[in-house]
């Protein structure tokens, strides 16, 4: 069926209007981290920098502790991401492949774990912390992202580990092969891109989060490219230059890494929440 | 000894360090919150103590607002924008990919952002709103006491509208055609298709959105800490903020965690309310 011509135009300018909404922000940030000092403070704002300067990303990368921090976020990301899928590769497939007394509750519990208030748990976690000697340090920081990220991934990975046939586990258990065997032979390769979303999603929420790493990293060797943001920012001075630069150097991995993966991770998120 | 079932072998691992490291702090909070700083039992004190502080029940006056005011206007925007997506036209694919950028952005990064497009005297916004004479003269975005909160419901709008979009594009994806087909045949317009068949269609998705966004609300810090700190004059200020400031700048572990109680108890309490209303609107709708 054919469109009226005022729907098609409206569809435009809703498309429109999205557009500029969602990429505004960001393309400010581009066009001020590229101005000169002046220039940050001249009224009228120019809408494109007049001299266009590398000078603030010189700065942020060679005289702050920016690299030292996107190394930390690395690490750390990394790190919890890796420690988040291997724990949820397993507790996805035992719940997925068998049924045994009190999963029910063991996956109510896991996911319950989502709904916790940060605000509730973080002293308790911080003095938890301090016990096992792990504030500032980055084995701190990649358990505590672990259990963050890892109620989402066991949920998004037992959706995927149920939508492969056990069939074809079956035939190679009879052949002989292990649980274990059959699980990282047959099962992980067909799930490779549930496997991906996830991955993505950890790593993404870990690059990300702030207030976390604002209470267990107090030092400089292991403070994440957030606090270091945050760094830049006093009560009575901003260098407003060096904070959209550093915004770029922080938004730019994650952003490609999620655009090239945008189709698998939302696939995966998604799938969950319209089965039901 | 009776040997263990093979799937809990395999959830085990995950299942104790989520014990160790969610359900000990839980129980943990639980203890601090009747104790004093030496650990001895005091009872009711520290709640007594938060209950009677000026501050709280501003605070939870201000997380009110600041969760209700975020979650009516991501779910209307973010469902707009759904529907916009789900028409066919030449770019769509460019314009989803750009729509999902609000979501990707770091929260500090966001915050950061946006504290620079409100800058009073040389941020973006300000100069469009004088420029265009919308405003006779700049506005202290994030010191004016009637427009510090709102700017800060905005960012987060701004921040998590997408996600509901991604969400709600899925459920709409998944309406059968024929749906629409005999709306149209009985007539009907853009309006009534969006008024009787999607929005009852994507109601469940709607639903766990509205779930997780009041429960993301409730636990978002970074947006308003990073930019105002709760400030000015606790303006900004929500219960996560306070109990963070508590604990982390006053270091009153005990009262933080009897706050973190109190929180803790109410934010289940509403949404368990809310499972519960809806699961009954969802009887009668049946």
């Amino acid at each position: 069926m054919k469109r009226p011509a005022i729907g098609t135009a409206a569809i435009y300018a809703g498309a429109l209007l999205l557009v500029l909404v969602c990429l505004f922000p960001f393309m400010w940030m581009l066009v001020s981290s590229l101005k000169e000092l002046r220039e940050l403070y001249t009224i009228p704002p120019s809408w494109i920098p007049k001299n266009p300067t590398l000078e603030n990303y010189a700065s942020v990368l060679w005289e702050s502790n920016i690299p030292r921090y996107f190394l930390n976020s690395v690490v750390i990301s990394v790190g919890s991401t890796v420690l988040a899928i291997i724990l949820a590769v397993f507790a996805s497939y035992g719940f997925a492949r068998f049924r045994f007394r009190g999963k029910a509750a063991a996956q109510s519990f896991v996911l319950v774990g989502q709904l916790l208030p940060t605000a509730a748990i973080i002293v308790p976690l911080f003095i938890t912390l301090r016990w096992l000697d792990l504030v500032n340090t980055y084995w701190g920081l990649i358990l505590v992202y672990m259990i963050i990220t890892l109620p989402l991934s066991v949920w998004m990975l037992t959706s995927y580990f149920r939508a492969i046939p056990p069939e074809l586990e079956e035939a190679a258990i009879i052949d002989g092969a292990s649980r274990v065997g059959v699980l990282f032979r047959i099962t992980l390769p067909l799930s490779l891109p549930g496997l991906v979303a996830v991955a993505v999603y950890a790593f993404v929420t870990t690059w990300n989060e702030f207030i976390f790493a604002l209470c267990f990293a107090t030092d400089s060797s292991v403070k994440t490219l957030p606090i270091g943001l945050a760094e830049f920012t006093t009560e009575f001075n901003t260098d407003w230059g060096s904070v959209m630069a550093a915004s770029m150097i922080m938004t730019v991995p994650v952003a490609l890494l999620f655009l090239s993966m945008q189709r698998l991770f939302i696939g995966g998120l998604t799938a969950g929440a319209t089965k039901g | 000894m009776r040997r263990l079932p093979t799937g809990l072998l395999f959830a085990m691992p995950a299942l104790v360090v989520m014990t160790m490291l969610i359900a000990y702090p839980v129980v943990y909070t639980g203890i601090l919150s009747v104790t004093d700083a030496d650990g001895a039992f005091t009872g009711a004190e520290n709640f007594r103590d938060v209950l009677a502080a000026r501050v709280t029940p501003k605070a939870f006056q201000n997380t009110l607002w600041w969760v209700g005011g975020s979650i009516v206007f991501q779910i209307i925007l973010g469902t707009a924008t759904a529907i916009l997506l789900n028409q066919k036209f030449p770019g769509r694919g460019i314009v989803r990919s750009i729509a999902v950028i609000p979501w990707v952005v770091p929260g500090i990064v966001a915050a950061t952002t946006w504290a620079w497009m409100f800058h009073t005297e040389f941020g973006i916004i300000n100069y469009m709103m004088t420029s265009s004479g919308v405003a006779d003269a700049p506005i202290g975005w994030l010191t004016n006491r009637h427009t510090v909160m709102p700017a800060m419901i905005a960012i987060n709008i701004w921040k998590l509208f997408p996600f509901v979009a991604i969400m709600v594009l899925a459920g709409l994806q998944s309406i059968p055609n024929d749906l629409y087909e005999a709306a149209r045949v009985d007539g009907a317009s853009f309006w009534d298709e969006t008024w009787h068949v999607t929005l009852p269609q994507v109601r469940p998705v709607l639903i766990a959105v509205t779930l997780l966004l009041v429960i993301w609300a409730l636990n978002h810090i970074t947006t308003i800490y990073a930019i105002t700190k709760g400030g000015p004059a606790n303006l900004t200020l929500i219960t996560p903020i306070q109990i963070f400031k508590l604990g982390f700048e006053q270091f009153q572990f005990n009262q933080a965690a009897a706050l973190s109680v109190i929180f803790f108890t109410v934010a289940m309490v509403i949404v368990a309310l809310y499972i519960r209303f809806l699961a009954q609107g969802g009887e009668i709708a049946k």
